[in-house]
Parts: structure tokens; sequence; C-alpha cells
């Protein structure tokens, strides 16, 4: 570095010959340079005489007395009260007029109004309350940005240390708006908030005048400890509760820390807070006792305070049941060191001294309405005390009096006075309800039994339609079955007095499913889910299991019940949505041998219209699964699946029908569907044969009854499924069932697609098929009753159709003719499948004889009149297809032909 | 040699035949297995629970060797058992009771280490994990839990926790029919199907349901892919579904959602189903009697065995071990290798025993592995290793001091070496500097 400069300074010199040195004299101004632009602007004013105010503004929002909002703006922070006034209800009645000005201007309307929240005049604070709660509020709940409320924050904390008391407390009631419109924000400011409150309630002496000011401010602090996390003993059970569909397994995924606020410092403001809480409730104990009558604003207050005592030890007690929990487990937001400051040792101690002034009581007896307040307190006092009852040592003195007020208020000694009493009790209830199962499992043997006692009485007394319901069979069920997070019973089912209610709430169950109908199917749902969960849990040979198996009797009623004229009245089975359906359906498998009765009226639901098909299937597969483990006698089940094929109704609809008609076939669909199902049960029951027998029979009854043609197709189905051969069909039943499958295979002929159409619908053909079969699979097994069959159809024809007429319905009454071509087209078409073929080669008797009464009777109707001409060509036709399909066969020699020719 | 073993609940014994070859093999006598009632243990032999009317209390396992068509060892638990699992190794049998208890049985002693209630109603299907520390177990009730095998023998950490299970899930509302676990232990998924007609997808390490399949028919058995993409349903419709497992399927499916096809050989319901080991051929049987091998990417059937008229209710693939096939094949030789096959343990015991022989054999008893000559003589390491811990136990105070006394000498020494590379430092940097500095120097100069 020290060598290279003087070689650069030696080259200096060289350069700067292409520009020569313009030597400039300080201080004088330069000549402007020839390519300068001309920037001079010269212009003339144009004046035009303004009209009026208005007219300029035309464009603009402004309010109704014609200011804009900048203007209004800026009148808020006028010296006069009024004028400030007036402007905020301009805004209102700007913003309300022209929302897009609140959306546009938002953060500079509340950067100017927040400077009223400390306003001195108390109707400026209060018109501004108004606007934001009802107007500006609502308008921006959609996009609430951050600043805005720490805008507000500002001036509200500003408020809230305040001199003036009205301004502080006013201060508050801003901050409780804030909170009910972002609930978020409360945490954000938790600590300083209820700082503010603890200063506040310290001072109580001083507002205790004031007391619907104090209210308000109470208001707001039970809004703010209600967003604290607390053990949430929801009436609502959690089943049914539907899982999100994932989208996919086994992807990553992004874990949001839900609660991402760190406690510990609330949770000291609330250790501080709570006994000034107590303190303060402990001031108004006095005014209650001298004075007759309890003034409804204190009374406000002594509400709201108790509520505040209420959600934060709700607050301790979730704390110390999350340090239970998640013991082991490092969470990032409680470190061991705050563990132990969850409220445990410093709260009880005066909590119990609180818990002393329990009950209220009055001196004088007054009014109703005073008595239900005090009541209301007393239920307040009594929640705080369960929920802290895990804590707390109790005196026993103490444990008695909230017992008995407990026992009062479930068996309904005590009761409100007042018109909406009624509402209000079932309310308290409900919170209280919760409680019992663990109060009943912890205390006293004396006071278990009294406590069961009343709460079996007000469970039966309970209303069907009533809300409490839910709450007492989520008490019902932490009773009676073992808890699903700890797995041990609460209550020991072996002493009698325990098991004598468990079985007065479980008998009570299927009534009241029963007396709820479908007018509450989520409280149906419930009920249903606890009678699954009693199934699946009661211990197995157990008073409860047996008592389970019991209640089938009740349940009958539930699903169906045959009135005494015959006729069938639905249970709410039927009406119930789909999901109760299938939880009911669930809960038959359960019992540990399935009643007949409801076996019937089980089956009675199945045969309805109305039922969906889905369910029929789940009824069809529980069962068969009920079988499978021994719950269900192999009869009954085979009774139900036939009497279910036999009866179920095929809505008559001819193939070859229209859209309006589809809904017809899609019942015939199901039918076979149906059938299907039956089938693939029956042949995993087991032993073929032996059930095979006991089909049969149950079949053979049900035959002579003479079911629609696609019942008894079903039925067919059913028997050469479980059929093998040669046939094992008895004699009789081979004789019984060659009747009807004459008549059968006549009313399955008009299926058969005319021979030589040259369409035919390929529906029908399956169709055609479909009936027919069945049929050759029987003819295949039995040579007997093909012959009967045969037998049978060719005296048909011969006979005179009105003898028919008298035991068939108009269905099966074809006039003689159509028969003729009927018979002919069944016997062609089992001649063009080749294995019936070899059959019928075998009976050419009975094809004769058949062929020999067709002749017969041509001869008869040319003598008749009655016959038409068209008739008698039908016959002509029929009878020489079946001629020819004669010859076919082989089935006789050339002499008997002649025979038959030369009668013609 | 991959084998394929069968088992019906009639009496048609147990089929065997070589997976690749297609060759039937021995086939085993009188069984009449109950579902998930089959099980290899450790290569070894195989073991069944029987059906048996309900009117005897007790049950029945039986156990054949690989070579002999009879039955060797009868044992008979205190009730009947349905299900029936072995470790990879074959040092336990677990079975699960009609009771709802799990039995858990050392194979080589024969000794039932522990039984414990486990379920409400029957236990129908048993599990364990691929690590083997968690047992799943369904029931009879729609109930399938888990539990982690440490906990089950930690008496005082069983009195401790709530609960003596991991997870219990209850959402299924009928008997579970089948469950099988995916890969990675504790955090793997499990797949579990019922006769309520879904399949419910669960995560182990989250403990709750991901997702629930619905079914046209009841599914009586699952199978895993190796991959995990897809899960197979064998149907009681005779079909065997497909269903995804991660991806969102297309909602136009004819079956429902996330089932993305089936493989179908109209056949009656598939009753069980088993991959082999090297994932592609999936075997299934049937109620129909039949065995079918699929291969499960091109969805073809590739062999069909045939084992009897009534159903099957169980199929394994396992790998046989040659040795027996020799002697089989060489009778010759029968004599001399007879020496090799080792008997089978005895039979397994009733009652848990409270008497005192457990402490004299503390440790696992590993299983003689039959084709090595070398593991003749069972070695416990376990009395080896208590005696290297209470001689340290012993020895512990002197051999502590002595070794702090060495460390503290090597701290020393080190803190001296330390000392020295500072001092070295120190005088590589003046030097350097220095140098730099009078360079710099004489430059100017």
């Amino acid at each position: 570095m020290a060598r290279s400069k003087p070689s650069s300074s030696k080259k200096q010199p060289k350069r700067g010959v292409d520009f020569k040195k313009i030597k400039r004299k300080i201080g004088r101004k330069l000549p402007p340079p020839k390519n300068a632009t001309n920037t001079e602007i010269k212009s003339k004013a144009i004046i035009l005489p303004e009209q009026s105010v208005a007219s300029e503004r035309a464009g603009l929002a402004v309010s109704k007395k014609g200011l804009t909002l900048k203007e209004l703006l800026q009148q808020t922070s006028h010296h006069n009260a009024k004028v400030r006034r007036d402007a905020l209800t301009g805004i209102r009645d700007l913003v309300l007029k022209y929302p897009a000005e609140l959306t546009l201007h938002k953060l500079a309307i509340i950067e100017k109004l927040r400077e009223r929240i400390s306003d001195e005049d108390k109707v400026v604070r209060e018109t501004l309350y108004q606007l934001l709660k009802l107007v500006i509020f609502p308008a921006l709940k959609k996009d609430v940005p951050g600043s805005l409320i720490s805008l507000m924050m500002a001036y509200i904390f500003n408020g809230m240390t305040h001199l003036a008391t009205d301004i502080r407390l006013m201060a508050f009631k801003f901050f409780d708006l804030v909170v009910q419109h972002y609930p978020s924000s409360f945490f954000m400011y938790a600590e300083k908030v209820l700082q503010n409150y603890e200063d506040i309630l310290r001072k109580n002496h001083i507002y205790l005048q004031d007391r619907s000011k104090l209210k308000n401010a109470l208001v707001g602090l039970v809004r703010c400890l209600s967003l604290l996390p607390c053990n949430r003993r929801t009436v609502d059970p959690s089943y049914g509760k539907n899982t999100e569909t994932q989208g996919s397994l086994h992807a990553y995924e992004l874990e949001v820390p839900k609660e991402h606020t760190d406690f510990s410092s609330i949770i000291k403001r609330l250790e501080d807070i709570l006994p000034i809480l107590v303190n303060c409730f402990q001031d108004f104990i006095p005014l209650v006792h001298p004075m007759s009558s309890l003034d409804a604003q204190s009374f406000d207050c002594m509400l709201y305070l108790l509520r505040s005592i209420d959600l934060s030890v709700k607050f301790f007690l979730y704390g110390i049941d999350k340090h239970q929990t998640d013991f082991g487990v490092t969470k990032p937001t409680y470190n061991e060191k705050d563990m132990p400051v969850w409220g445990e040792i410093a709260t009880p101690v005066f909590l119990r001294k609180f818990l002393e002034v329990f009950p209220l009581n009055q001196l004088h007896n007054t009014s109703g309405k005073d008595e239900d307040k005090f009541f209301i307190l007393n239920i307040e006092i009594t929640e705080i005390f369960l929920h802290s009852n895990e804590w707390i040592f109790t005196s026993a003195i103490l444990m008695e009096r909230f017992l008995e007020f407990i026992e009062n208020l479930l068996s309904g000694k005590i009761r409100f006075n007042s018109r909406s009493g009624k509402a209000l009790q079932e309310k308290h209830l409900t919170s209280l309800l919760p409680f019992i199962p663990r109060l009943v499992s912890l205390v006293a043997n004396t006071w278990k039994s009294r406590l069961l006692q009343a709460f079996t009485m007000a469970f039966k007394d309970c209303k069907p339609e009533s809300t409490l319901n839910l709450a007492f069979l989520s008490a019902i069920e932490e009773m009676l079955l073992p808890s699903k997070r700890q797995g041990i019973l609460l209550l020991d089912a072996s002493e009698p007095e325990i098991l004598d209610h468990q079985i007065t709430w479980i008998r009570e169950l299927p009534v009241l499913l029963v007396r709820l109908g479908d007018t509450l199917s989520s409280l149906s749902k419930v009920i249903l889910h606890l009678l699954l969960r009693l199934g699946q849990y009661a211990p197995m040979n157990s008073s409860l299991a047996w008592e389970y198996d019991i209640m089938q009797h009740t349940l009958g009623e539930f699903y169906s019940m045959c009135l005494d004229d015959g006729s069938i009245l639905y249970g709410p089975f039927m009406k119930l949505p789909k999901d109760c359906q299938e939880l009911s359906v669930c809960c038959l498998y359960y019992f540990s041998s399935l009643d007949s009765l409801l076996l019937r009226s089980l089956v009675y639901c199945c045969l309805c219209d109305n039922l969906e098909p889905s369910v029929l299937f789940r009824i069809i597969d529980v069962l068969h699964s009920a079988y499978k483990i021994g719950h269900l006698q192999l009869v009954d089940l085979i009774s139900f699946f036939v009497t279910l094929v036999a009866r179920w109704k095929v809505l008559p609809g001819r193939l070859y029908t229209h859209v309006e008609n589809a809904k017809k076939i899609s019942n015939r669909e199901t039918f076979k569907a149906i059938t299907g199902a039956v089938c693939s049960c029956l042949r995993q029951m087991g032993d073929d044969a032996l059930i095979f027998q006991i089909v049969q029979r149950v079949i053979l009854d049900e035959i002579p009854l003479n079911p629609p043609i696609d019942n008894l197709c079903g039925m067919l189905r059913l028997l050469v499924i479980l059929d093998s051969r040669p046939t094992k069909l008895s004699e009789q039943s081979i004789i019984i069932l060659s009747n009807s499958i004459s008549e059968y295979l006549i009313d399955a002929a008009s299926y058969i697609p005319e021979n030589g159409d040259e369409v035919t619908d390929s529906n029908q053909i399956s169709i055609c098929q479909y009936y027919l079969v069945p049929c050759f699979f029987l003819f295949d097994r039995s040579d007997k009753l093909l012959n009967l069959v045969l037998d049978l159809m060719g005296s048909s024809i011969g006979e005179d159709n009105s003898s028919l007429a008298c035991n068939h319905d108009t269905q099966h009454t074809l006039d003689l003719s159509s028969r003729i071509v009927a018979v002919v087209s069944i016997l062609l078409y089992m001649h063009q499948d080749i294995k019936i073929r070899r059959r019928l080669s075998s009976c050419k008797g009975e094809i004769t004889r058949i062929l020999q009464k067709m002749r017969l009777q041509l001869m008869q109707s040319s003598n008749e009149m009655g016959n038409t001409l068209e008739e008698r060509h039908k016959i002509q036709f029929s009878f020489d297809r079946l001629k020819i399909a004669a010859g076919q066969l082989n089935c006789w020699d050339a002499d008997e032909l002649k025979i038959i020719s030369l009668f013609e | 040699m991959e084998v394929v073993i069968a088992s019906s609940p009639v009496d048609a014994g147990i089929g065997c035949w070589d997976l690749h070859s297609g060759a039937e093999q021995l086939r085993y006598r009188s069984c009449t297995s109950t579902p998930h009632g089959l099980a290899c243990v450790g290569q070894r032999f195989l073991v069944s629970s029987q059906l048996r009317d309900s009117s005897s209390s007790s049950g029945t396992i039986l156990y054949w060797s690989w070579n002999k068509p009879q039955v060797e060892v009868k044992s008979f638990p205190a009730e009947p058992i349905h299900p029936l699992i072995s470790n990879s190794d074959g040092t336990y049998i677990i079975g699960g009771g009609s009771s709802g208890a799990i039995y858990f049985w050392e194979v080589a002693s024969g000794r039932l280490l522990k039984r414990w209630h486990a379920h409400y109603r029957a236990a129908t299907c048993l599990f364990l994990s691929d690590d083997e520390s968690l047992l799943v177990s369904g029931a009879e009730d729609g109930c399938i839990r888990v539990w982690s095998l440490f906990m089950v023998f930690d008496d005082i950490g069983m009195e401790m926790a709530k609960h003596p299970y991991e997870y219990s899930f209850s959402e299924h509302t009928l008997r579970v029919t089948d469950v099988v676990s995916g890969y990675g232990g504790c955090n793997a998924i499990i797949v579990s199907a019922s006769e309520d007609r879904t399949c419910k997808v669960w995560s182990l390490s989250r403990g709750k349901l991901l997702r629930s399949i619905d079914f046209p028919s009841i599914i009586d058995a699952v199978a895993l892919d190796p991959g995990e993409h897809v899960f197979y349903a064998g149907a009681r419709d005779g079909k065997i579904y497909i269903a995804a497992l991660n991806a969102e399927s297309t909602p136009s499916n004819i079956y429902g959602k996330h089932i993305i096809g089936s493989l179908s050989d109209n056949s009656k319901g598939v009753t069980c189903l088993a991959f082999s080991m090297d994932g592609i051929l999936l075997v299934s049987g049937s109620e129909d009697g039949t065995i079918r091998v699929w291969d499960a990417k091109t969805r073809n059937i590739v062999r069909i065995f045939r084992l009897a008229k009534g159903p099957i209710n169980n199929v394994l693939v396992v790998r046989r071990p040659l040795y027996s096939n020799f002697q089989t094949s060489a009778n010759s030789h029968a004599s001399l290798s007879r020496r090799h096959v080792p008997l089978l343990p005895p039979p397994l015991s009733k009652y848990v025993n409270s008497t005192d022989e457990i402490v004299d054999s503390g440790a696992i008893t590993v299983p003689q592995t039959p084709s090595s000559d070398i593991m003749d003589a069972p070695y416990l390491s376990s009395h080896v290793l208590t005696k290297q811990i209470s001689e340290l136990q012993q020895q512990s105070s002197a051999a502590t001091g002595m070794e702090v006394d060495r460390l503290k000498l090597d701290c020393k020494r080190s803190l001296e070496m330390v000392q020295k590379w500072k001092e070295m430092f120190a005088d590589l940097h003046k030097f350097c500097v220095d140098e730099l500095l009078g360079n710099d120097q004489t430059q100017t100069q």
C-alpha cells in the first residue's frame, strides 16, 4: 500500500485535458442554462358564488343537523356538555344512516370517542355508552383489530383510576361492554382489570349507598370471571358428538395452544380478590337480618358477589384438577413453581367462615317474593359449597345443614312462590344435580339413603319434556355405570337399598322413552345411549343385568303394540330420527335372551312401509348377531325371518311403468335385498338340515294364507337355498306346495315375455327369471312336485273359472282363455330350460292331458256363444305352439300325436 | 418356508399350505377353533383355543407340533378362551376369556403369570402392537381397551393409576370383530371393526378417534396394508373392501366415503384376512370353506385352497422352520433328528400360582431354539446379573472413592494442560503481533 501511493500521484496531471476548467466567482448568480424549462404558472382566480351550506355537502354524509362526521368529531371535545352530547347523538344518526362511514373511519371515530369515556358529564358518558353498545360495536363485530381495543383500553384504565367514583364505576361498565363483544380482550388485560376491581371493592363502604353502580361493576366482574376456564360439569353428555373428519391420518398437525394465557398472574390477583368479595358479601349480611324486606338492588349485588365467588372457586378447582391430570406432563404454561399457588392454602380459611352464614333466613315471615330471593341466595351458596367440597374439611353441623337444604330442594319441600318460580327452580336444580353422584358417594349412610330417596322422587316427578331430565340422566349414568375416566363404580350396587334405587331408575327409563314420543329426539337419544351403556357395562349375572333383561317387556311398547282389535299402534321408534333408531336396535343385542313378544312388536315395525330399509337391514344384522352369541332362540329368529319375508308388503307395480311408479320398482328391489339378507343369515346359522326343517314348518304355516306372488317367491327362495338335491321336503309339504306353486306359476306367467316379440325388456326378463328360477330348482330336485303341479295346471284349465273365483282374489281369476295361454307359456318357458326339459320329458302323461283339455276347450268354445273369435284364435295358437314343443320333447310316439290331431 | 395355516369352527383340522408353491402340508387333526383362536408360538408349534359346548365351564387349548398331526398337549384353562395370541418370540401366550378376563401365560413353564379383569363381556380379539409393549383387546360390548404390558405387571403402579388400561374406546355400539395395529409402537394407529357396520381408526398416541368409516355390510376381518395407505376389510357380503387411510377420497364412491374399491369373488362372507410376509399377497378365509390368496396390487386371485365344507375362521401366514420338513421327508433320519426336536412345553396352568416358585427363576425363560445345538443348556442370565448388581452395591463406596480421586487427578491435570495451552497461545499471539507491527515499522522507515 505504501508503495502504490506515489505512482498514482504521478499519473494525475496527465488526465483532465478533455474538460476545460471553468472558474466562477463566489456570490455571483449564474445565468440560467439554455435548456431550462419555464415552470411559471399564471392564473386568474375563478369565483363561484356559493348558494348554501347544504349544497356544498351534497356528496357527503351528514347527520340530521347537516353536520359532517369531521365536524361532529370535533364537537365531541367541545367545552359545553350539551354540544358534546348532541355531537354523540349526531354521530349515532350518521352512522346508522351511512354504515360505510363507520368502517372507513373507524379508527378516527374511536380515537375521538374514547376521550369521552372519562367525561365529567354523566349524560355524555351515558350517551357514549349507548352509542358504543347499540351502534358501533355491533357494526364492527366482524373486523376487530386489536389496536382498536387497545386504543379504548388506555382510556378505560384511565377512567378506572379516576377520582370521581361515578366515572370510575362507569369505566367498569365500559370495560364490561368491551369484554361482552370481544371476550378475548379480558385475558390481555386481566391482571390490570382485576387489580382495579380489587381496589374498588375494597372501598365498597363508600359505594354502599349507590348500589346500582356497584351492581353494574359486579356484572362486569361476573362476566370476566365466567370467561376463566373451569371444570365443565356439563349437563349435556358428550356422546353423539361427531368426530371431525380428518383429511389425512398421518399428516403433521399444527398444534396451536388453545389456552394461550399465562394464568399464574390471574391466580394471584384472584387470590387477593376472593377475600375481598367475601368481606363485601358479609357487609351485606347485617343489612339482611334486621330488615324485613330486601331491596332489589342489594339483592342483585349479593347475587353477583356470590356468583363471582363461585366462579373464582371453580377456577381454582380447575387449576388443581389440571395439576393432577397433567402430572408428569410438562406444560409450558404451568411450571412446577406455580402449582402450589392454586389457592389451596389461603382460601379455605375465610371460605369456611363465609359458608357459616348459610342458610340465610329471615326473622319475620314476609311476602313470598322475598322468600324467593333468599332461596336463590341459598342455592348460590350451596353451589359454592358443593364446588369447594372437595378441598374443604367442613364441620359436620354445617354439612348437615347443606345436605338438608339439598334434600328439601330435591323433594320439593322448598318451592318458589312466584309465577316464574317453576322455571327458576328447574334452572337451579340443573346446576345442582351434577353434584349429586359425588355427594352421595361421599356422605354417611343415613344421608346417602335420604338423598337418594329425594333424588328418585324428583326424577319420577319430573315431566318428560322438562329440561331437568338431561341433568337427571347424566347423574343417573354416573351412579349406575362405571365412570368413563376412572373405570370404577361410584356406588356399591351390592347394598340392597342403593340397588333398589338403581332398579327404580332403570324401570323409569323405558317409560320415559315411550312418554317422550318423538317430541324431543335429543333426549330420547340420551336415554337410548344410557340404555346401551347399561347393556354393555352391566356386570354379567348381576341384578342390574337382570333388570336390563326385564326391561324388554316395557320396551316393546316403544316399538309397536298390537291392540285388542288387531290394529297396530306404532310406538315412538317409527318416528325418531335414524341415529336414534340405530341406537335402539343396538340395545337389542345386549338382552341376554330376547323375548318373543318384543320380537313380535319389532316385526310389526319392520313390516311398516315407513321404516327405512337401512334400519331394517340393521335389525336383521343385529338379531343375527344376537343369535350368534346365544341371546336369541333359533326358532324365534327363523319365525321372525319367515314372517318378514312372507308379510312384507311389496307394492304391486307392473314393470313396464313410467316415472311415477319408480318407487314401486325400488320397493321390489328392497324386498329382493331383504330376501338376500335373510338367506345369507340362514346359511350362516350352521346345520342346514335342521334349519331347513324349521324353515319348512314355518313356511308351510304361512303358505295357506295365500301370500302375494312376491312373498311366495321369497319363501320359495328360502326353501331352495337350504334344500339340497334330492329334496328334503316331506310328502305332505310337497302336496301343499304344489297347490300354491301351480297358482303361482300361472300368475308369474304374465311376466314371461311374448315369444317372437322383437323387443323384450331386459328388465322384464330378469323379473321373470326371478320368479321362475326358484320353482325350477324345486322341480329339478323333486319330480313328484313337477308331476303334481302339471296335474293341477291341467285340471285348472278344465275347470270352470267361476269355481276358482270364489277362493282367489281378482288378480288370480283370469278368464279361461288367458289361463290357457298362461299355462302354455309356462310350459314353453320350462321347455327352453335344458335341465327342466329333461324333467319334462319324464312326465309326458301330464302334458298329454293338458293338450287334450285344451282341445276339448277348443271344441267347446266353437259351440259356445260366449267365446269370441279372437279368444278362440288365441287358444288355437297356443295349442299349436305347445304341440310343436311337445313334439320336440319326443315324449310320445307318433301314434299318440296322431290321436291328438285326429281329435282335431 | 412361508405357510398358510387355516382352521375352522367345524372339525376339519388345521390346514397348512405352502404359500408360494401351493403344496398342501400336513393337516393337523381335531381342531374346532374359536374366531381369532389360532396362533403359532414362535414358529415352533401351533396352538388353538377350542370351541366347546357351553355346558362345560372350562375351556380347552391344544398344542400341535409341526411334524405330528395329533394333538400333543392339552390344557384346560378356567374358562373358555376365545381369542389367543402369542408374542413373536413365543415366550408368552395371551388369551381372552368369555368372562372378559385376559390370561397371560408363560409358554416354557406353562405358568399363568397374570389374569386380570379386562372387559365386562367376553373378549373377542387381541392384538399386540409391533413393539409388543401394548396389548389391544376388543370385546363383545363394543369396548376396545389398550393395555400397557408394563403396567399390567406393575402392581403398585396399577394402584396409583386411575384406571388400569391406557385407553378405553367405547364408540362402537356392537361387538368388536377385529382389531389390528399399525407400525410405530405407541404412536401407531389401530383399526377396529365392529358388527355395527363401521370400522374405526384410532390414534394410540392421542387416544382418540381419528376416523369412522361406514361399510355396506358387517366387517369381520381387517388387515392393514404394510405401507398403511389402505386397509382391507373382509365383509359378510363376501367382498373385501379397500378403505383409504391417508388422503381424502373422492366422494363419488359407490360404496361410501373413504372406501376406494373392493376385491370380490362372489364368495360367502369373508371371516379372516392375513398378509404374507412380503406384504403383497393377501390371504382371506371365507364362510364357504375356501382360502383365497389375492395379489393386493393387481387385485386378482392367485391361488385357492380348500379346507372343508364348513366356514373358516382363522387364517395365518407364518414362517415354518425347515427342519421338520426334513424329518417328514427322510424317515431314515427320524431317529437322529428326534433328538433335536424338543418336547413341547407343559400345559398351561389353570390358576395364578401364588406359591413362591416364582422367586426361583426371576427372569424370562427364553424358549429354546430347536434348530441350534448350542442353545441346549438353558442359561439364566438374571442370576449373574443380580449377583453383579449386589457386588457392585457392596463395592460401591470404596470404588466410588477411588473413582473420585482419579477424576480429581484428571481434572487437575487437565486444568494444568489448559493453563499451558493458554500461555502458549498468548506467546504466539504476542509473537505474531510483534512480527506484523515490526514489519510495518520497517516499512514506514
